[in-house]
């Protein structure tokens, strides 16, 4: 019943917002728990810079706080389990979700979203949409996305081999363009964030592997991962050494020590706003099974019992407006989730960045790669099982098929111990194994 | 008289209160992280873990031979300085407080001065390609040249913490009565004499502690290893770090931070044993 009832407030308060009856009654305060913009200067932005215009707007008041994420998924949990919920609005990355749905902590949001949707002036991206419907309910709003690709120095581009086409690269192309590059100036010119706090771990995860074997996890150790080792060994001979002390890529990009670099859109902007004419942003290279790649999703939703929970639906229209997503680029650079905003991008080191992130996401073969899900507080452990195979295959000189079988092992008990299920593009299995 | 007995005690209370609030609490929690699994049951899955992982052999055997390269090196370094400051020549004044700055400087913040100096775009290569000693710069800092790599650690630390031996020694040399020396030069001893048979046995208590102390930090010896080299070549102290701040995994963390305790203990001990100071050396 009290369902029933929320939603209809829910789609009440949209319609008076669309026909432009903008409330005067007594200020309400949204309590706004977020995983994401929470170091200290992206926090602040949102308080300076995003909120403020909404709370003139709509006379609402948005307390943001920001949560790491075992914090944020015990404080929904526990509030909603002592029948106490302060937090109106909770936003968060998709691999957060599940767990909430399955404790029954989340308002379901179709009202909202068919409402949101209804208004013509933002379509959704579709992918985005149906990763947000689970458990039989709207999850969340998606709010902002971030992904990981090549910058490239327009120095590289004559280099290119023939017949390529940097939007659509394969991996042998850019390990042939390596080799072009290498042959002309001498210098090993591609790079990998692959130092301590460098993610390179997720180029083998999220690129690499449902690239070359379709999955991220089941073919592990199959005929096409020894080749796609193999194919890393030809590649490497054309990256910088240094690689395996880079963990942001703008610093050898700017310093010109790689030409090449793979990384995440946060960690590749400050190069090209440093300068945004020397600089190209392309999409993942492609492999035999597709272009593998990764979108970090960061979605809104509305825990059930929420007081304001009509304050935070006015809160996810604002967040949600294509506007206010490209001011969200420009602060912070996460990426519109609407598909209207890139189109209105300026000219800028943002508009180079999203021209590559459309590309990528709206590629054909794609194979969207999620994060992990459900490996709960042993998640840190996920990763590291496909950098060890790394340092053994590529730096210690193990054997391929050995290596593989022993980190095949660490990744089924890691799965087994958590029942954790497999995520996308991997088939569906739980707890995922490797087969 | 009650007050007598007890007024001792009543000063050293607060130091007593600090050190177990942040030295000893902590050690206790550590030891007992390490000995629980992620689950909450006590056991040895967390030093397993450890031990099993691609990084562990490589962190001891680099620790070790980190330490065994780069201790002696520093003692010898810093007897020579201190000796040569002890001879009040013009300029030591100077020369001590060169050598000394490094003692302001922030672990993390050496290996980055380093780091700048051997980078592929660093200082070491511009001026040798300025020169023409080089067409292209050279990757100092690769895995393929895990000897440069090391060599550049050593040297770093070597530059960073050889000031604190010194001004140990140096401290320690000014406690050495003239008296001792004048009576050498009566009997006709040499320089070297004098610094085999006199100055090194009356400097022995300032060694002991000297080396205690460089030995220890050197098994805890991270940031400048981190900013040169990243984790191609792992310490145990690095590890611990990654164990904590990457895998979120506190156990395997704390059964790391263990083992460092264990092996520092141990020295300190072997040191104590070896060096044993008597009665008359004490100074």
């Amino acid at each position: 019943m009290r369902r029933e009832w929320l939603r209809g407030v829910l789609i009440l308060w949209i319609l008076a917002l669309g026909a432009g009856v903008a409330s005067s009654g007594p200020r309400v305060t949204v309590n706004f728990l977020s995983t994401q913009l929470n170091p200290i200067q992206e926090a602040e932005w949102v308080r300076r810079e995003l909120l403020p215009p909404l709370e003139q707007e709509a006379g609402i008041s948005v307390r943001f706080l920001p949560e790491e994420s075992g914090a944020f998924v015990d404080r929904l949990i526990a509030e909603q389990r002592a029948r106490r919920v302060t937090i109106d609005l909770a936003g968060t990355l998709h691999g957060d979700f599940p767990i909430l749905v399955a404790s029954g902590v989340l308002e379901d949001l179709t009202a909202l979203q068919n409402n949101l949707s209804a208004r013509k002036d933002r379509i959704f991206i579709p992918e985005f949409l149906r990763l947000s419907r689970m458990g039989g309910i709207q999850a969340y709003i998606p709010w902002m996305q971030a992904t990981y690709l090549l910058a490239v120095n327009k120095k590289a581009l004559p280099y290119l081999p023939a017949g390529a086409n940097v939007n659509a690269l394969t991996y042998e192309q850019l390990r042939q363009w390596g080799e072009n590059i290498t042959a002309a100036t001498k210098e090993r010119k591609l790079g990998f964030p692959a130092g301590p706090r460098g993610l390179f771990g997720r180029f083998l995860h999220g690129y690499l592997y449902p690239s070359f074997t379709g999955t991220q996890v089941q073919n592990f150790r199959s005929p096409e991962a020894v080749e796609m080792w193999r194919f890393l060994k030809r590649l490497w001979l054309y990256v910088n050494p240094s690689s395996l002390r880079y963990e942001f890529m703008h610093e050898p990009l700017l310093s010109e020590e790689v030409w090449i670099a793979w990384d995440h859109t946060a960690r590749l902007i400050p190069a090209i706003r440093a300068r945004p004419n020397d600089f190209i942003v392309v999409p993942s290279p492609r492999g035999p099974k597709g272009l593998g790649f990764i979108t970090v999703i960061a979605g809104l939703s509305i825990p059930k019992g929420a007081p304001n929970a009509e304050a935070a639906a006015t809160v996810i229209e604002y967040l949600t407006r294509p506007q206010t997503q490209i001011k969200v680029l420009q602060g912070v650079a996460f990426f519109p989730t609407v598909r209207e905003a890139s189109g209105m991008l300026p000219v800028g080191p943002e508009r180079v960045l999203a021209t590559g992130v459309t590309a990528q996401a709206t590629a054909r073969g794609g194979k969207t790669a999620l994060l992990p899900i459900g490996l709960g507080a042993r998640v840190g452990e996920f990763v590291p099982a496909y950098l060890d195979a790394f340092r053994a295959i590529m730096i210690q000189g193990q054997p391929i098929e050995q290596v593989l079988d022993r980190q095949a092992r660490v990744l089924n008990d890691l799965y087994r111990a958590t029942n954790a299920p497999c995520t996308p593009p991997d088939p569906p299995q739980q707890p995922c194994q490797v087969k | 008289m009650l007050q007598q007995r007890w007024l001792p005690y009543l000063l050293l209370a607060p130091a007593i209160l600090f050190l177990m609030l942040v030295l000893a609490l902590p050690i206790v929690q550590a030891v007992l992280l390490s000995f629980q699994s992620p689950g909450g049951s006590f056991g040895l899955e967390s030093f397993r873990r450890m031990v099993i992982d691609i990084h562990f052999q490589g962190a001891v055997r680099n620790t070790f031979l980190l330490t065994a390269l780069v201790v002696p090196l520093q003692v010898t370094l810093a007897i020579a300085i201190a000796l040569l400051v002890n001879t009040r020549l013009p300029g030591t004044a100077t020369f001590l407080y060169v050598c000394a700055i490094p003692l302001g400087i922030s672990d993390l913040a050496a290996g980055l001065v380093w780091l700048s100096i051997f980078s592929e775009r660093g200082y070491l290569n511009t001026i040798l390609h300025a020169i023409g000693l080089i067409d292209r710069p050279v990757p100092y800092l690769s895995y393929e040249h895990p000897a440069w790599l090391f060599a550049s650690v050593v040297l770093a630390e070597v530059w960073r913490a050889t000031a604190i031996v010194m001004v140990i020694l140096v401290a320690g040399l000014q406690l050495i009565p003239r008296d001792y020396l004048e009576t050498a030069d009566v009997f006709g001893a040499g320089g070297w004499t004098k610094l085999r048979m006199v100055i090194l046995p009356l400097l022995k208590p300032s060694i002991q502690a000297a080396l205690i102390i460089r030995t220890i930090l050197a098994f805890q010896v991270f940031a400048v290893v981190l900013a040169l080299t990243g984790r191609i070549i792992p310490v145990l102290a690095g590890e611990s770090y990654f164990w904590y701040a990457l895998y979120r995994n506190a156990h395997v963390a704390s059964a790391y931070a263990v083992v460092i305790m264990a092996l520092s203990a141990t020295l300190t001990g072997f040191y104590l044993r070896l060096l044993r100071v008597r009665e008359e050396q004490m100074g």
